[in-house]
């Protein structure tokens, strides 16, 4: 069945959207919402008490979104550590500084990557980008899977945000800015 | 002498020094020790602490992402450290990453082991642990580079003290010196004493020890001086005392001493005494220093007399005493021609006093024996005044020694019987001669030896006037002669001397006793006349006091003395016992039946009660009774008993029934 889904993904994003790494996005649903709860500052992000982890895509990349949730589901089962989470699937178009969100994960754009990261900043929540790419954009996190997974930073990017990592998170991740993305 | 073994100040100070120093460091390096090596142990613990503590949140990091690999990055890079041995990373107790490095099973033993917790990141739940295995070899080098530096630290020391001693000997070495020197001193020789430039206490030391050899040295010499002048003083003084011992300071004769010594180392030799007669009465008349001054001429006579006769020599004894000791024994016919001769040349002599002349007389006491010489010369010369002879010599058989003896063992019977109170009365009946009846009693004095022989008072009673305790006995027969006679109705005598009467302390003795015993009605004094009474105006006045009392007297053993009716007249007696040695052949001398009946007569005259005693015979008793003498007391009627009150009764008893 992961076979066929896998198969059917890069064929519909061959036809309509961006090509995602499976494998990829299985291992950023897996890891962005522990480096959320690296935030020391979480509870200020959150939506009524809950962890609101909101996806945001193009239309043409709305299974890849919902790729993302059950993954993310299948992993957590509801919980992020202690707290209750929605994911919250939004489109680009449709992303606004009102949409509720603790943290934003960012799929593929042409254009609408530096308004996402621009309304994460502006709410002051972590945001993940499934490209490092996008993080020139302004976006906080992102992943790569290269001999081991690597987590990237955008330097320039982190003392912009309301947020507060543990430090040891700062000596894991490899730090990134304009200059050498 | 004692050999002590000096023991060296400087070797005790070095050896106090290094003692205590190793005492002190020990201590120190000791304690240094164990802090150092906790110290030590507790950096290189720390240290791995420390490693763990920083590598711990990274491992909890990945642990938490799920980052397997990084893990392995982590503990592989740890393990490049060549003194972490392995690493090991465990959740729950699985161990999720292990990494050993080649030493590892080298060097388990000597290693560290520090487990660390790892929480998970933003939260404080336990995640797994850290275990780090550390090699303990930095340790061990910091141990051992101390323990080289505390070697050195000791060897150094250890120099340095010993250095230090050497050196302290050396400074005190010159103190040795001195004392080894001065072992030999001696105040009579001057020494150099050494090191007395050296600029210190040596220095110092030397100078007051020069010092004070000059002042010993002059001490020394005044001393020397001080004790010949002192030799010579108490030579001189012991000779002045050897002669003051043996010579009378008044004549400058040689002494009693002298003469006792001459006896002592002498067995040929014969010895007078001379003795001036009445020689108190000169000092009392003319006063010592007229008594001195006569001494003294007598003393240059008899010197002149004798000191071309090589075999006497003239001793001054005492006051009134010379002697003269014959060095080779001459006759007896001899030495009493010589002891004869003196008396008479004595007699000549006449010696002046502010145009008086005084004149002595001498008695000469002589002894032909030398052994024991003094003393018998001493009995001699007593037997010669006794006996009113000029001179006697000292007769061996006279046994005057045993009587002596003799006298001195009553005197310890009679104060042995005083003490344990064998002194008692007894008791003898005196008779009325009109009717027969026992009208009173006397008391006599009798002793009780060690074998209960009754001793008779003629026996003691004279010894104990010479040895001053008749006063004694009369206050015994005086207390238990009234006590027994307390209560009975029954008159009772006791006999008083004159002596007795003059006594005021055995005076008030009787009138105590008098008072005591209410018996003042019942007692009749019998003063004795055997002596002759001289004082008869205290005898009176006694007489009168006891009168007053009630008490009656009698002259006892009347006609035996010079017996003086005038003053008979004014005793105001109350009977008159006449003497035995009168009564005891009346039956037959016919002189005595002459004073006898003078006496009864007399007495008869003046109301005198009269007694007859030593009534012996019945012949006796009945001239006495034609006599008419009132009363008989005698062995014939009865005899002296311990107890007289069965006697008395027994006697009433019987002679009621003869009378009847």
């Amino acid at each position: 069945m992961k076979k066929i889904i896998f198969i059917y993904l890069t064929f519909i994003n061959l036809a309509y959207g961006y090509n995602y790494d499976s494998l990829l996005l299985k291992a950023q649903a897996s890891i962005f919402p522990k480096v959320m709860l690296l935030d020391k500052k979480i509870k200020d992000k959150l939506v009524d008490s809950n962890i609101v982890y909101t996806i945001v895509y193009d239309k043409s990349d709305y299974d890849t979104a919902l790729f993302i949730r059950d993954s993310i589901n299948k992993k957590y089962k509801g919980y992020f550590g202690q707290y209750v989470y929605k994911i919250n699937l939004v489109e680009f178009s449709n992303l606004s500084k009102e949409t509720q969100a603790s943290a934003i994960y960012i799929l593929n754009s042409d254009k609408n990557i530096k308004k996402a990261a621009n309304i994460a900043k502006e709410k002051g929540i972590i945001s993940f980008s499934y490209d490092t790419d996008n993080l020139r954009q302004g976006l906080l996190f992102s992943l790569i899977l290269e001999k081991s997974m690597v987590l990237y930073l955008n330097k320039d990017n982190l003392y912009t945000q309301k947020v507060d990592f543990v430090s040891s998170l700062l000596q894991i991740v490899k730090f990134v800015d304009k200059k050498n993305i | 002498m004692k050999n002590n073994k000096v023991k060296s100040l400087s070797s005790k100070i070095i050896l106090s020094i290094v003692l205590v120093s190793l005492l002190i460091i020990t201590t120190i390096l000791t304690i240094f020790e164990k802090i150092n090596k906790e110290a030590f142990y507790n950096i290189e613990t720390e240290k791995v602490h420390i490693i763990a503590k920083t590598i711990e949140p990274l491992i909890a990091l990945n642990i938490y992402l799920g980052l397997d690999d990084k893990i392995n990055q982590l503990t592989t890079q740890l393990i490049k450290n060549p003194n972490i041995l392995a690493v090991k990373v465990l959740i729950g107790n699985t161990v999720i990453n292990e990494v050993k490095s080649k030493e590892y099973e080298n060097n388990l033993e000597d290693s560290f082991i520090v487990k660390d917790t790892i929480f998970e990141p933003n939260s404080k739940k336990e995640m797994g642990f850290l275990i780090l295995i550390y090699s303990s070899k930095n340790y061990q080098e910091l141990l051992h580079k101390y323990t080289l530096f505390i070697t050195a630290l000791l060897i150094f020391l250890g120099v340095l003290f010993l250095v230090l001693g050497l050196y302290i000997k050396r400074l005190l070495s010159p103190l040795g010196e001195i004392a080894t020197l001065l072992k030999n001193y001696s105040p009579d020789k001057e020494m150099e004493i050494p090191f007395i430039k050296s600029n210190n206490e040596i220095g110092l030391i030397s100078g007051a020890l020069t010092n004070m050899q000059e002042s010993i040295l002059k001490y020394s010499k005044q001393q020397q001086n001080i004790n010949n002048y002192l030799e010579e003083e108490v030579s001189k003084k012991t000779a002045e005392l050897v002669k003051q011992l043996y010579t009378n300071a008044l004549t400058g004769l040689p002494n009693r001493l002298s003469l006792l010594n001459k006896i002592k180392n002498d067995d040929k030799g014969a010895l007078l005494i001379i003795n001036i007669d009445d020689f108190k009465e000169i000092n009392d008349f003319y006063g010592h220093e007229v008594g001195d001054g006569i001494l003294i001429e007598f003393s240059l006579r008899l010197q002149k007399m004798y000191n071309q006769n090589q075999n006497i020599l003239l001793k001054h004894l005492s006051g009134d005493e010379f002697a003269l000791f014959f060095i080779q024994k001459p006759s007896m016919e001899e030495l009493m021609q010589i002891a004869k001769k003196l008396v008479n040349a004595v007699e000549k002599m006449i010696f002046f006093h502010e145009n008086n002349e005084v004149s002595i007389r001498i008695t000469i006491g002589g002894s032909y024996q030398i052994k024991g010489a003094l003393e018998k010369a001493d009995i001699a010369l007593k037997s010669a005044k006794k006996k009113r002879k000029s001179y006697l010599i000292y007769d061996e058989k006279s046994n005057v020694e045993k009587l002596y003896k003799e006298n001195m063992e009553w005197v310890r019977k009679l104060k042995k019987a005083m003490e344990q109170d064998k002194i008692v009365p007894y008791f003898q009946a005196i008779f009325d001669n009109q009717s027969n009846k026992i009208v009173s009693c006397e008391c006599l004095i009798r002793l009780i030896d060690d074998e209960d022989n009754v001793i008779v008072p003629y026996k003691f009673l004279s010894i104990a006037k010479k040895s001053r305790l008749y006063s004694k006995l009369t206050k015994i027969m005086i207390e238990k002669s009234c006590r027994y006679f307390e209560h009975l109705d029954f008159d009772f005598s006791v006999n008083l001397s004159v002596e007795d009467i003059l006594d005021l302390e055995t005076v008030d003795y009787i009138k105590y006793n008098i008072k005591k015993y209410n018996v003042s009605n019942h007692i009749i004094f019998e003063i004795l006349e055997s002596e002759g009474i001289e004082n008869y105006q205290e005898v009176s006045t006694f007489i009168d006091e006891m009168k007053t009392l009630g008490c009656r007297t009698a002259i006892d053993d009347f006609g035996s003395g010079y017996s003086n009716f005038e003053h008979l007249l004014k005793l105001n007696v109350d009977y008159i016992k006449i003497d035995g040695t009168l009564i005891k052949n009346l039956d037959t001398d016919k002189n005595a039946q002459v004073v006898v009946e003078t006496i009864v007569e007399f007495a008869r005259k003046l109301n005198i009660a009269t007694i007859a005693e030593f009534v012996h015979s019945e012949a006796v008793l009945k001239k006495v009774k034609e006599f008419r003498v009132d009363r008989t007391q005698g062995f014939f009627l009865s005899e002296p008993q311990r107890q007289i009150l069965l006697e008395l009764h027994d006697k009433k008893t019987r002679q009621n029934s003869m009378d009847v």
